[in-house]
This record gives structure tokens, C-alpha cells and sequence, in this order.
């Protein structure tokens, strides 16, 4: 009984400290980034490289005055960051950083949350990343807020969909719920050379998917819910200082979660990337330190995509991300399925 | 076990909270409240496709649904329209008297559909066999509920349509 609260608990701190310990590294990466890509320097100034200058800026948000504006309603005001933090590290914890570990006489799974239906549990959870912000735009009871979270909640609901059609087509490519199954049915390769990756095998799925999590994190081209030039900062516009952080790390945590639940599911997870295999060998050990450099590599390469798609493509107009969601996404996806189904089906019989 | 009532008190604590909140949007989160606490004594059970059904349907779906439509269209004018009439003291004894009779029918006689449900079964095949095989009768009764509230939210709406056109 001590023993598994004893685990839970280590577990728990790792797969908080991981994420949360990266996310410096990632704004950094984001300002460093587009400044590469707008032909500029961007923060270089504090530390080497300009490494130490999120830490400059949590140091900033601690000790910065707090504005409390007076017409708000309190309660769901101050709720509304910690739930939105909340419920975005909530599918982090069934995701695995590497594979089932022999270890102590018995098998550890390296998530916190050991369950067969753990992808239903992650998609689960993150269904609620809209409350948060929700509550932001309603609770700041202003009307570029309210404007804001409508919008973002709007846009979450519909594009969760066509997300939901691509992962449903997955599990059925798979044959199961569980992910650790899911990822060593993508650990071969095709040729010696082309991991059999779920991409491969479902690219229009991968494609849903991948727009389905840039909807979800309200990262541009889907920012409508900020969107500076039309409402200002919509639902955070009342929040300053560790509020408005609060809300800024769940964003960046939702990028994270949803970028390894797309590895997991089209990437291999923490499949050993092609060369890796070479190097491990048959040592335990070092197959688990190199999963989990895989897991990271994969997730900090799609983390790069987010921020070289954000300084490649405008923001949509809400028209257009309401028709491309519900007129292009969604028949689209229901197509895929209903190939997928009809092919698993005739395969399997 | 101290967890299960705690659980069970909450579910009744929030459901109490939508009906007798006078706040249109604070009712709305206890409804919310009440999915997400019914999804986690379904976890307790250890159901856990249950519990993410729960909460990706009814908490991440339906009801953010209506915090959207309340939010929207800000409901605040509404918040006292609690009027009190003889018949819906009627209505609502009678609606009472037979709940409370089918309560008793369950009870007395040993309905096999509608005994204790075993929810253990983690597996999702065997969860669906058994919902369309021996359940099949609560399920159907459900979708007939669904039914009924179709048809009630199309009376509500219509009934306002009518009087507007009197209006005119």
C-alpha cells in the first residue's frame, strides 16, 4: 500500500517537473524562434544565448503588482486560471515516457495513470480545457472577453469532431485502447528503413489531427480567441501578472499533452527513432533512457512545428474556421472512418 | 468507503445546488459538477470507460453546451421567475406520487434488468453485450426519456411563438 502511493507520488513529480521544467526552454525556443524567421535577434541579452531570460520573466510575474479590477465576479475569477492549469495537465498523466520497465522484481509502467483506456481517459480530460477558459471570458465580465472565450469555446467544440473522427479511425487501425499496444504495434520497419509508423498507415487521420490540436491550443493560424487586433487580448485581458502566467503555461502545457498524444498515436510514442536501436542494443537501461530521448526529441520537433507554423501562416477569419472545421474537416473525417472501418472489417474477416 | 460517501454527498450537494440556485450560470457549473463527480464514482467502481465517456460526452460536450448558451444570451433577467401556481403543484405532486410508485415496483418486485448492476467489467465488448442484452430494457427506457424532453423542449419553444404571434 506505502509502496504503490510511494510510486504514484515520484511518478506524479516526474511527469509534473518534465513538462513544467521544459516549458522556459519552449517560450524560449518560441521567442528565439520567431526571431529567427523575422530576420531578427530576439532576446539575447540576459544570460548565455539569452537562456536565462524566462527566468527573468517568472521573476517578473512573481513580484509584479496584481490588478484586481472591481467589476468582476471573484469567485470564478480567480477559479478560472487554476482550472484552466489544471485541466491541462490532467491527460499528462496517462501518457507514457517510455516502455514497461523490469525492475524490482516487477513490471513499472512510467505513467501515472496505468489504465487500458488510457486514450479515451486523455481525450477525456482535454475535452474540458474549454472551461477554463470559458469561465476567464465570462467571469472578467467584459465584452472583449466574453467575445474571446465564446469564440474559443465555439471553435474547440467544433474542431474536437473532426479530432475525435481521426482518433476513433486509429483505435480501429489498431485494435485497442491501450497505448503501450498502440506503440509496439509501430515499432517495426518497413525495408529496414521506414518505421511502420501510423502516419504511414493514416495520413488523412494524421492531417485531422494535427489540425484538430492546433484548434484545440488556440495556436495560430486558430488564435481567434487572443486575436490582439480585434479584441485586444480576448478571455485573459482582465488578468495580469501570475494569473495571466497561469494561463500562458496552460497553453504551452496543452501544446505539449496533445503534441504527445499525437507522437503516440502517429509517430510511435517512444518508439526508438531509426539509428536508436542500433545504439541500445539489448542493455535495458540504456533501451529506456534512449525511449525516453525519443519521446522528447519527437515532442520538442513538433513543438518547433508549432512555432514554424505560427510565424508562416495568418490567423483564419471566423467564417472560414467555421466552415473549414464543419464543411471540410468533419465530412472528411467521417469518409476516413467509414474507409477504415469498412477496410479493418473486410482484413479481419 | 469514506471516499464513496463523500462522493455520494457531493453528487447530491451539486444536484441540489442546480435546481435551488437562484444564478442561472452557478447552476449551470453544478450540473457540470454533478457529470464530473457521477464520472468519478464510476472511476471508483473501476469503470474507466464509463467515467471518460462520462466526462467526454456529458461534462466536455453537452453541458459546455449550455454554459455556452447561457453566457451568450445572459440569462440574469430570468433569475427570479420562480412563480407559483396551482398547477404546478399539481403536476408535480402527481409526477412525484408515481416516481415514488415505480420506486416502490422496483423494490418489491426483483426486476432482473433493473437489479444491481455489476460494473466491474472493465472490457468494453462484454460492457456493450450486456447493455443490449440484458439491459436492454433500461436503455430503451432512456432513449424513450430522451424522447419525452424532445418533444417538451419543442412545446416550451412553440408556446412562445404563439404568444408573440398574439402579440402582433
Amino acid at each position: 500500500m506505502l509502496e504503490a502511493a510511494i510510486e504514484i507520488l515520484l511518478k506524479t513529480v516526474v511527469i509534473l517537473a518534465l513538462p513544467l521544467g521544459a516549458l522556459p526552454l519552449i517560450i524560449h525556443v518560441e521567442r528565439r524562434g520567431a526571431a529567427f524567421m523575422q530576420k531578427r535577434l530576439g532576446p539575447n541579452r540576459v544570460g548565455p544565448f539569452g537562456l536565462l531570460q524566462p527566468l527573468a520573466d517568472v521573476a517578473k510575474f512573481m513580484f509584479k503588482e496584481e490588478v484586481h479590477p472591481t467589476h468582476v465576479k471573484p469567485f470564478f475569477y480567480t477559479a478560472a486560471p487554476v482550472v484552466a492549469l489544471v485541466v491541462a495537465l490532467l491527460p499528462l498523466a496517462c501518457i507514457p515516457v517510455a516502455g514497461p520497465i523490469e525492475a524490482f522484481g516487477r513490471t513499472i509502467f512510467p505513467e501515472v495513470f496505468r489504465s487500458d483506456m488510457g486514450i479515451f481517459f486523455a481525450f477525456a480530460v482535454s475535452a474540458l480545457g474549454s472551461y477554463g477558459i470559458l469561465l476567464a471570458g465570462w467571469a472578467s465580465n467584459n465584452k472583449y472577453s466574453m467575445l474571446g472565450a465564446l469564440r474559443a469555446c465555439a471553435q474547440m467544440v467544433s474542431y474536437e469532431l473532426s479530432l475525435s473522427t481521426s482518433v476513433v479511425a486509429m483505435i480501429f487501425v489498431y485494435g485497442t485502447n491501450d497505448i503501450h499496444q498502440m506503440i509496439s504495434s509501430q515499432t517495426g520497419y518497413w525495408f529496414g528503413v521506414i518505421p511502420q509508423w501510423g502516419f504511414f498507415y493514416q495520413p488523412v487521420a494524421a492531417m485531422l489531427f494535427l489540425v484538430g490540436i492546433f484548434a484545440e491550443s488556440n495556436r495560430l493560424p486558430f488564435d481567434l480567441a487572443e486575436g490582439e487586433s480585434e479584441i485586444v487580448a480576448g478571455y485573459h485581458l482582465e488578468y495580469s501578472s501570475m494569473k495571466f502566467a497561469l494561463f500562458f503555461m496552460a497553453e504551452y502545457i496543452h501544446m505539449i499533452a496533445l503534441s504527445a498524444l499525437f507522437i503516440i498515436m502517429f509517430f510511435g510514442g517512444y518508439s526508438l527513432l531509426p539509428g536508436f536501436d542500433l545504439i541500445a542494443g539489448n542493455n535495458p537501461a540504456l533501451i529506456v533512457v534512449l525511449q525516453v530521448a525519443s519521446l522528447v526529441i519527437k515532442v520538442a520537433l513538433m513543438i518547433w512545428f508549432f512555432v514554424w507554423v505560427r510565424w508562416t501562416l495568418p490567423r483564419f477569419r471566423y467564417d472560414q474556421l467555421m466552415n473549414l472545421g464543419w464543411e471540410r474537416l468533419l465530412p472528411l473525417g467521417i469518409a476516413n472512418l467509414i474507409v477504415t472501418v469498412l477496410f479493418v472489417y473486410f482484413r479481419n474477416r | 468507503m469514506a471516499i464513496d460517501i463523500l462522493l455520494t454527498l457531493l453528487t447530491v450537494v451539486f444536484s441540489l445546488m442546480v435546481v435551488f440556485s437562484k444564478k442561472t450560470v452557478v447552476a449551470a457549473f453544478s450540473l457540470l459538477m454533478t457529470l464530473l463527480v457521477i464520472a468519478m464514482i464510476y472511476f471508483q467502481l473501476g469503470t474507466v470507460f464509463l467515467s471518460a465517456v462520462q466526462v467526454l460526452v456529458n461534462a466536455g460536450a453537452i453541458a459546455i453546451l449550455f454554459v455556452f448558451v447561457m453566457m451568450l444570451i445572459n440569462l440574469e433577467q430570468f433569475q427570479n421567475n420562480r412563480e407559483k401556481s396551482k398547477w404546478k403543484l399539481i403536476v408535480s405532486t402527481l409526477t412525484m406520487l408515481v416516481l415514488l410508485g415505480v420506486f416502490a415496483l422496483v423494490i418489491n418486485n426483483n426486476i432482473e434488468a433493473l437489479s444491481v448492476v455489476n460494473l466491474t467489467d472493465n472490457s468494453m465488448k462484454t460492457l456493450f453485450a450486456k447493455l443490449f442484452d440484458v439491459y436492454y430494457l433500461p436503455f430503451e427506457m432512456a432513449t424513450v426519456l430522451l424522447l419525452a424532453s424532445i418533444v417538451a423542449s419543442i412545446v416550451i419553444t412553440s408556446h412562445d411563438k404563439a404568444e408573440k404571434l398574439e402579440e402582433k
